[in-house]
């Protein structure tokens, strides 16, 4: 796949995996792992992205008497999904008209 | 390997990135493995899954920026007193013919990978160019009333070779490409790992 248009869809797929509720690194891991294989320095990078993007906000919570870092969806992060959606839907257009019999 | 290692290896290995850089992707690594064992998977179990330390730096090569390691080199770790900033002027003659070797030296690296390119393309153009010249002088042969079919053969032969020299040319731009990625980030390696150490 296009580096350009990987970089765009695995950031998405992170803030998708945040959307409902707050998660962590590991289980960002985790929960996207039957769709892409998605390595920590990967993540890392994805992660401080969308941090300097606004696109989510990070607080680190105690758990099990240790630092865990937790990520929270903004709005615009919310409206990054709602724009990649729109998208697509043009790219589908334009797939099915690529794809069109005859 | 245990965790305490690992993490030991990697802030060592990490030594070319800003300060706080390298403490945030500790605790980073430190909270992945942390969940690992939670989850019931053994300390080495935990830490393999992660990769090997090597494999960490060059990953963390290729998303870093080379003018971000270079401005971390250049950096001072702490405010330069005046003679300091005159010796380093003063001591130019011996430092500034290392940058440019260096510089050079890495120039010449990326030409030379990128010159089975030119050739290529060059080759490729020259055959077009003569497939098109012998068909002329072909044409012209037959205007005149005794054509040469030798020259329409060479014509032929050199499109061919033209058509195939496409592969050649598609294969050498990926290579190269490839080889230059892979050069980048061994330089950018070079930097995180001992770009620090001054």
């Amino acid at each position: 796949m296009d580096a350009q248009l990987k970089r765009g869809v695995l950031d998405v797929c992170v803030l998708a995996a945040i959307k409902n509720e707050d998660s962590y690194g590991y289980k960002i891991i985790k929960d996207l792992k039957p769709i892409l294989e998605l390595s920590e320095s990967t993540l890392y990078t994805i992660l401080k992205r969308l941090e300097e993007g606004r696109m989510l906000i990070v607080r680190s919570t105690e758990f099990e008497g240790r630092l865990r870092k937790y990520y929270h969806i903004t709005d615009v992060g919310l409206k990054r999904i709602e724009a990649f959606k729109n998208e697509w839907k043009e790219i589908m257009d334009i797939y099915s008209f690529i794809d069109r019999e005859g | 390997m245990y965790k305490y290692e690992f993490l030991t290896a990697l802030r060592e290995q990490l030594v070319g990135l800003p300060k706080e850089d390298i403490e945030e992707r500790i605790s980073f690594y430190e909270e992945m493995i942390n969940d690992r064992m939670d989850e019931g998977k053994s300390e080495e179990e935990a830490v393999a899954e992660i990769g090997t330390v090597d494999d960490v730096v060059r990953e963390i090569a290729g998303d870093t920026k080379l003018v971000k390691l270079v401005k971390e080199k250049v950096k001072p770790k702490r405010s330069l007193r005046g003679w300091e900033i005159a010796i380093i002027i003063g001591s130019f003659p011996f430092w500034l013919p290392i940058v440019i070797v260096s510089f050079v030296l890495a120039l010449v690296g990326f030409i030379l990978i990128w010159t089975l390119v030119i050739v290529t393309y060059t080759v490729e153009t020259a055959l077009w160019a003569g497939s098109i010249i012998y068909a002329i002088a072909f044409f012209m042969s037959f205007v005149n009333g005794a054509p040469n079919y030798a020259l329409l053969g060479m014509s032929v032969m050199a499109l061919g070779g033209a058509l195939l020299m496409i592969f050649g040319c598609y294969g050498s731009t990926k290579l190269t490409i490839g080889l230059s990625r892979r050069m980048m980030i061994g330089i950018k390696s070079a930097f995180i790992r001992r770009g620090g150490k001054k």
